[in-house]
């Protein structure tokens, strides 16, 4: 690491810089609306934002975009929509002029009054963020900062010509958009940084000098990552995706994807969140490349399986290159780039709630499991259709002011004339997270076994029990505790979550929204993990009442596991790409696995197993219980002390507590 | 035949090459102070109590029985923990039904060039098991984690039966060997002769016990010794302070004669006086 990035990681690490930020005088634009239309309203909150804004540089920084107030104005009715990637791509390439170029084009054929306020509002959109573009260059002058002005002569104005202008175009374009929306994320860097890499090594730039360069831009990522949060502190949507194949299909991986990697390994930072797109094909020694990473305790690399996603993306529709082109939104999500204003997150299935359901309504009556299991999918089903209910009736997403800001750099809202939400966006479809399906499973099993097979406890006693959270039934959940668990490799069990998604996955699919769009099943859980963990009762498998459940796709908290291995082949018994809104399969694995290359070998053996098992999503926490233990007592010695919360990874002293417990629950059976 | 287990890890990766299932099995005739599973020690099914999450309401111990003086838990202890964290310890398998389970993880281990690991305890001591267990393990490969104690003939036939053996090596001197680990070491030499002459690949590996073991006395003595069997590689392994973090389970007080906190030392001089290659692990 050069004395630079060390001075530069220093700054950022000691957070006084975040007192620099000042208070915005409270604007608060309520009566403004009047008259104006949703498209002007938001083009004068955006102005209004960027306005506001003010040039600051945090130390030798060569990249500036930073916010200079650490809260917004405050426009009442405006919800601007995000957790979308952008096309860096085209931006790079032709600027901002060349985004007005298009919209000129365009704007004398408009089609109607709609289109024509969209072009008029997106060259005023443009203007302002010329305008801070500007306000940049004129400072970076004023302050000697001669690279960064060089540079901004150039970006966001023209497209960039080398490496280090398409950094700093990409970091004022993320900024501009983030500012007045959330999780605009990074999508596949490598990927569109590429041209401009290969233009840097013919300049005569080296590797070190570009390694440096990312380092440096990765910690400029950081300096605003407690301003973004949409739950907790970290989860912020700074996510990129490394690797994969191309839109032909070809893989992409290279020495650039290398650098990425090795910047993020050195610094040990929350941002950015990486991803590696891997398939079939891919060595073991990337694998060992990603180990390293884990090693680091940041909870990722995140990895993603191209053979699962891609399949699983045509199937749904999506097309071809669109699907080789995907990116994750904020956490896991699979979601088109640059030509989607999807909303990947539109609610969750609850599983272990479906089978309570059931469970309370129809136990009594069911003759056999067979009976019951018909009545806990009938639940799925019910559910799926209230699921999509709240989006067709717009509860999911209070109408969207048309951030026509963000809709200039997804395509084709420019040709069309319309913001991302409003038929701008090539697609826009809605997903749902699936949370806790091993906790339903094994109550599911335990339901079978005590009740159907075994009869230890009639019917009525079991709802008693539930209904009592165990008081006064401990030996009863003693023994529905010894029933088998999801993640030991048992085919009773495993089968039961088997139909479960499949129940859930089978339902989604075919069905339109009336915005067109079509509707993904998935099995993550983002914050669900907490808050479904407090829609449900005490649960047959022995969870007691509103306890959380399991992150995304991960066995039971208090499941005594065989393994890892069992673990990954209960988890890959299913087709995944049948439900591909993504959700990874999570394991923790205790730090000391990693203190030398050979368990590092070990894990990477581990992660493309389940890989080559058709898993289509993972991520590793590599953890050590005694230091979370200590850190929750004593938070003051560890204020750098990363953990992978969902999918995201934040500062481990600035969770809630309710997700410290969880984590460190995780860890009770941590291999 | 019974063999009784104390603790089946899927992904171990301290115990050999590739992906590895290492069984341990319950009971060790060696008392090595620094033991840090205590839990497998005695041949007996013991019931153990998790400290993590443990709140201390000590029902468990109420449930449980006393045993030369001092409480041991039982099984009764298992249901009245509000935590669910007492757990039966030592399960009897059947070397079929051993089999069975290890290769339903078959595929990760062969594709990775792993295998299963006997480990303990002191498998040697279920000599008869293992190596029923193994003809019933389709060929997969298997390594014995030892201390090296037992009678040549019954070493002779486990080394027979496995493809791989990790060798520990403690203390040369005889008496001071009776002193930490409870038994004279004769065997434990005559059997590493006979495993170096085997043609059989195995590693060595010495815990570095402070003032115990890593003394430069014992480990020139080591050193000697394995050049005198044509030995040149040995991994140290450093002692880990975490090596009493089990005793609170099994009820018992860590006690050591020695200073925890002591910097080890790994002797690298004199393994390369002795012209062997050593790597810290």
């Amino acid at each position: 690491m050069t004395e630079r990035v060390k001075k530069q990681l220093e700054l950022l690490k000691k957070r006084e810089y975040r007192k620099l930020r000042s208070e915005l005088p409270a604007t608060t634009a309520t009566e403004q609306k009047g008259e104006l239309s949703d498209m002007e309203y938001f083009t004068f909150y955006f102005e209004t934002v960027l306005g506001e804004e003010t040039p600051r540089f945090y130390g030798d920084d060569i990249f500036g975009f930073y916010r200079s107030k650490s809260k917004l104005p405050r426009f009442v009715g405006v919800h601007v929509g995000g957790n979308v990637t952008v096309d860096y791509k085209t931006f790079l390439e032709v600027g901002l002029s060349g985004i007005r170029e298009k919209i000129m084009q365009y704007a004398p054929n408009a089609k109607d009054d709609e289109a024509k306020e969209f072009y008029a509002c997106g060259l005023r959109c443009l203007d302002a963020m010329e305008g801070i573009a500007v306000k940049y260059r004129d400072e970076a002058k004023k302050t000697g900062n001669q690279k960064l002005y060089d540079a901004l002569c150039q970006v966001p104005f023209k497209g960039a010509r080398d490496y280090y202008e398409a950094l700093v175009g990409v970091k004022f374009l993320n900024y501009v958009l983030r500012v007045p929306a959330f999780h605009i994320t990074f999508g596949r860097f490598d990927n569109y940084m590429r041209p401009y890499y290969r233009a840097s090594l013919q300049k005569g730039v080296t590797e070190e000098e570009i390694l440096e360069l990312t380092q440096l831009f990765f910690i400029s990522l950081n300096f605003d990552s407690d301003l973004y949060s949409a739950v907790q502190l970290g989860d912020n949507g700074m996510s990129m995706l490394v690797g994969g194949y191309d839109k032909q299909g070809n893989e992409t991986f290279d020495e650039l994807s290398e650098i990425c990697l090795t910047a993020s390994e050195s610094l040990c930072l929350i941002d950015p969140k990486i991803n590696i797109r891997v398939n079939k094909n891919t060595p073991l020694s990337l694998y060992e490349r990603g180990a390293k990473l884990t090693k680091q305790g940041l909870g990722f690399p995140q990895y993603c399986n191209d053979d699962v996603v891609i399949e699983g993306l045509v199937a749904l529709g999506y097309d071809l290159e669109d699907a080789r082109d995907y990116s994750v939104a904020a956490c896991w999500e699979f979601i088109p780039s640059g030509c989607g204003a999807e909303t990947p997150n539109a609610g969750h299935m609850n599983f272990p709630l479906m089978v309570d359901r059931a469970l309370k309504t129809g136990l009594v009556y069911s003759e056999t499991f067979e009976d019951f299991m018909k009545r806990v999918k009938r639940e799925i089903r019910l559910q799926g259709a209230g699921l999509r209910d709240s989006v067709n009736q717009g509860l999911v997403n209070p109408p969207r002011m048309c951030n026509v800001a963000l809709s200039l750099f997804i395509s084709p809202c420019i040709e069309r004339g319309r913001g991302l939400y409003d038929g701008g966006a090539k697609y826009n479809n809605y997903g749902f997270h699936g949370a806790g399906i091993a906790i339903a499973a094994d109550a599911l099993e335990a339901i079978e076994r005590a009740v159907y097979i075994d009869k230890i406890v009639t019917k009525e006693e079991l709802i008693r029990a539930l209904n009592a959270n165990f008081e006064g039934y401990e030996p009863l959940r003693q023994k529905l505790i010894a029933y088998p668990k999801m993640g030991n490799n048992e085919e009773s069990v495993d089968k039961k979550a088997i139909e479960l998604i499949d129940c859930y996955a089978k339902d989604m699919s075919g069905k339109y929204c009336t915005s067109g769009g079509i509707f993904r099943a998935g099995t993550g859980s983002a914050q669900a993990y907490i808050s479904a963990g407090k829609e449900v009762g005490a649960t047959a498998d022995g969870r007691k009442a509103f306890e959380p459940l399991p992150c995304s796709y991960a066995p039971s908290l208090t499941a005594r596991l065989n393994g890892p291995l069992s673990a990954v082949q209960s988890f890959t018994k299913y087709d995944l790409k049948n439900i591909i809104n993504g959700g990874p399969f999570t394991i923790e694995i205790h730090d000391t696995v990693f203190r030398n290359e050979e368990g590092e070998k070990k894990v990477a053996m581990l992660v493309k197993s389940f890989i080559d098992r058709g898993g289509h999503q993972m991520q590793i926490n590599a953890i050590n219980r005694d230091r979370l233990l200590d850190a929750q007592a004593n938070p003051e010695n560890y204020p750098n002390l990363i953990v992978r919360v969902w999918g995201w990874s934040g500062y481990f002293t600035e969770l809630d507590k309710a997700y410290q417990d969880q984590i460190i629950k995780r860890t009770e059976f941590s291999v | 035949m019974l063999g009784k287990v104390f603790s089946i890890e899927e992904f171990a990766t301290f115990d050999g090459p590739g992906i590895r299932t290492t069984v341990f099995l319950k009971g060790c005739p060696l008392k090595c102070t620094w033991c840090h599973n205590p839990e497998g020690q005695s041949f007996q099914t013991e019931y153990i109590r998790s400290p993590n999450g443990c709140i201390g309401c000590k029902a468990c111990e109420r449930a449980g029985t006393k045993k030369d003086g001092k409480v041991v838990l039982t099984a009764d202890s298992i249901a009245v923990c509000p935590r669910n964290l007492v757990r039966q310890c030592g399960e009897d398998y059947t070397a079929e039904a051993l089999a069975k389970k290890l290769l339903k993880n078959e595929e990760f281990m062969r594709s990775s060039g792993g295998g299963v690991t006997f480990s303990g305890g002191e498998p040697l001591s279920h000599a008869e098991f293992i190596i029923e267990c193994i003809s019933k393990l389709n060929g997969l490969s298997t390594a014995l984690q030892t201390s090296g104690f037992s009678s040549g003939e019954t070493f002779e036939r486990v080394l027979n039966a496995v493809d791989y053996v990790l060798y520990d090596l403690k203390i040369i001197d005889e008496e001071r060997h009776k002193k930490y680990c409870g038994v004279s070491n004769r065997s434990i030499l005559e059997n590493y002769a006979t495993l170096a002459r085997s043609g059989k690949k195995f590693v060595t590996r010495i815990p570095l016990i402070p003032s115990v073991t890593d003394t430069d006395e014992n480990l020139e003595a080591i050193a000697k010794f394995m050049q005198k069997n044509g030995v040149n590689y040995v991994e140290l392994l450093p002692y880990n302070r975490f090596a009493g973090s089990k005793y609170a389970s099994v009820l018992r007080e860590y006690v050591v004669d020695f200073d925890e906190s002591q910097e080890v030392n790994k002797g690298e001089k004199i393994f390369e006086k002795y012209n062997i290659n050593y790597k810290i692990m």
